[in-house]
């Protein structure tokens, strides 16, 4: 998608948005922080204005557009979309049992239940792992299992 | 001071009450602020049913505060002047500029030699002619919400390049007006307006990281005593010497338009510029005597007749230059229609010339300021009435154009 930007002297910012097709979105800025939205169907159509903001009532528009905009709700509520599941993200250091051993040899699926799916190395990410993969000290291990198999396996790295 | 207070209230008010009765007719603030002037001020209308209307004196308040409005008006301008815009966009801006001064200057100057004008008179019509209002042009764009079509590229683009030349236009008439007489001495001025100006010019390209950091200020207030201080200061020394203070306050504005201090300035400047502003179209109204609108009334015909169609014509040119339909090509030209600030800043030009001793202009100034005033009530009021009408007046022309 492409988004052109113009300055409009004596007025402000002028961005539009390519849409599907020939149709775009054209957000007019102002100087005083009013926003106009126009749309324009096609490219011989005239732009009709949708709706104008203040700056407030765009910012906050703009974050519920964005998905940003959330109320927070107590943790047990929350309903995690993978089941029971939950991801985690674990810190290997030195004193970790784990280090050097291979995902197969660590066995942990069959001793505790939760399935490496990531490793992240440096920058680099090794999604999906082999099971003969070795866990090095300094990886982060990014782990799926339910909230107590996520505990079994962190008392297990601390031991 | 009683009384001066008092004065300045009735302005004030009367401002207040004709910028609200000009929003509720859809009409520019511009027309009603001169109106305003014209009624309360000196000159006739000097009274209704006994009451006298010569309530406000032009007096040097007021003055100064029409100069001010002059110089936060082009520092805005320069404040506003995109050069990146410019860069990018420069063939079919200076293609469509070409067109517009080529048609509408030259249209203005064939009108000012017909009706036998001297040269320095010719060359002040056409450029009263010629200059679009940048003000009630992008006000109109925005109304008619045509901001977010394809014909406020061209409209945009010609006035970028009219601010380019009004910048010009206005140093070499400023020194035309205030020199010393002969064609050496004019050469002379106009050479010491550049040099001067040039200079101001190059500062203002090369000062950008200076001007950042040196108006980096916490609080609003010190921001805008800094940056009035700064262009009225400059643009001072500017008229002192001889060179146009508009001009000068226009590259000073261009000295903070690459900086990120722009957006404050248009928060925390616009409210003062709005306020100068207002005294400067008030002030010519103050200055105009309606009667002598008789003597130029033919004249004022034939401009209004002549430059309607010329500055339509170059629009459609515009439009055309920039690929568009001839419904969009015509609205350009409808767009521009309006004229306003710059044809009276040139006309309050003559006035401060003949004012401060050059006798060539003693006889024009009062004609010249008739005419502007006259000139821009029309344009500035049939410019946003018949953008009202754009659809009637496009429905009935394109298919003249189209054949």
């Amino acid at each position: 998608m492409t988004i052109y930007e113009a300055e409009v002297p004596g007025v402000g910012h002028k961005f539009e948005l390519e849409l599907d097709g020939d149709e775009r979105l054209v957000v007019i800025i102002h100087h005083d922080g009013k926003r106009d939205v126009y749309r324009r169907p096609d490219p011989d159509a005239d732009s009709e204005r949708l709706f104008s903001l203040s700056d407030k009532q765009a910012r906050q528009f703009g974050s519920i557009l964005e998905g940003a905009h959330f109320q927070p709700v107590d943790l047990d509520e929350v309903e995690v979309p993978l089941g029971d599941s939950l991801i985690e993200w674990y810190d290997i250091d030195e004193s970790a049992p784990i280090v050097g051993e291979t995902l197969a040899e660590s066995n942990l699926r069959e001793e505790i239940g939760v399935s490496v799916v990531a490793i992240q190395r440096g920058e680099a990410t090794i999604a999906n792992p082999e099971a003969t993969e070795t866990v090095r000290a300094g990886d982060t291990l990014v782990v799926l299992g339910t909230r107590e198999e996520q505990h079994e396996f962190e008392e297990q790295l601390d031991a | 001071m009683a009384a001066l207070l008092v004065e300045l209230g009735v302005a004030l008010v009367a401002l207040a009450l004709a910028g609200i009765a000009a929003n509720r007719l859809s009409l520019s603030v511009i027309p009603a602020y001169i109106l305003v002037g014209i009624l309360v001020g000196p000159n006739p209308p000097t009274e209704v049913a006994g009451l006298s209307l010569q309530i406000v004196g032009y007096g040097e308040f007021v003055e100064l505060a029409a100069e001010l409005g002059i110089v936060v008006l082009l520092f805005f301008l320069g404040l506003e002047f995109s050069v990146g815009q410019l860069l990018d966009d420069r063939r079919r801006i200076a293609s469509a500029g070409a067109v517009d001064f080529l048609l509408n200057f030259g249209i203005g100057v064939a009108i000012g030699l017909a009706f036998g004008r001297t040269p320095l008179e010719t060359l002040l019509l056409a450029g009263i002619v010629y200059i679009s209002s940048s003000a009630i042009v992008t006000k109109t764009l925005i109304e008619q919400g045509w901001i977010a079509n394809p014909e406020a590229d061209p409209v945009l683009g010609t006035l970028v390049f009219e601010d380019i030349l009004i910048a010009v236009y206005l140093a070499v008439v400023a020194a035309l007006v205030t020199g010393t007489g002969g064609l050496s001495g004019a050469v002379v001025d106009v050479g010491v307006a550049f040099a001067f100006l040039g200079g101001l010019a190059l500062v203002a390209w090369y000062a950008t990281r200076f001007v950042e950091s040196t108006f980096d200020l916490p609080s609003d207030e010190l921001f805008l005593l800094s940056v009035l201080g700064t262009a009225t200061l400059i643009a001072g020394v500017a008229l002192s010497i001889g060179v146009s203070e508009a001009v000068a306050a226009f590259f000073v504005g261009t000295a903070f338009s690459q900086t990120s201090h722009t957006e404050r300035i248009e928060h925390v400047i616009a409210p003062a510029r709005d306020l100068f502003a207002a005294f400067f179209f008030f002030s010519i109204g103050l200055q105009t005597d309606v009667t002598l609108l008789a003597g130029v009334a033919g004249l004022l015909a034939v401009a209004v007749v002549a430059t309607t169609v010329t500055k339509l014509t170059s629009g459609a040119i515009s439009g055309r230059i920039y690929g568009l339909s001839p419904t969009r090509s015509l609205r350009t030209g409808l767009a521009l229609l309006s004229r306003g600030e710059f044809s009276l800043i040139i006309a309050a030009l003559v006035v401060s010339a003949a004012g401060s001793g050059n006798d060539a202009l003693a006889d024009f100034a009062p004609v010249v300021t008739a005419f502007a005033v006259g000139y821009v009530l029309v344009m500035s009021v049939l410019g946003t009435v018949l953008v009202q009408y754009a659809d009637v007046i496009t429905g009935r022309l394109v298919p003249l154009l189209d054949r």
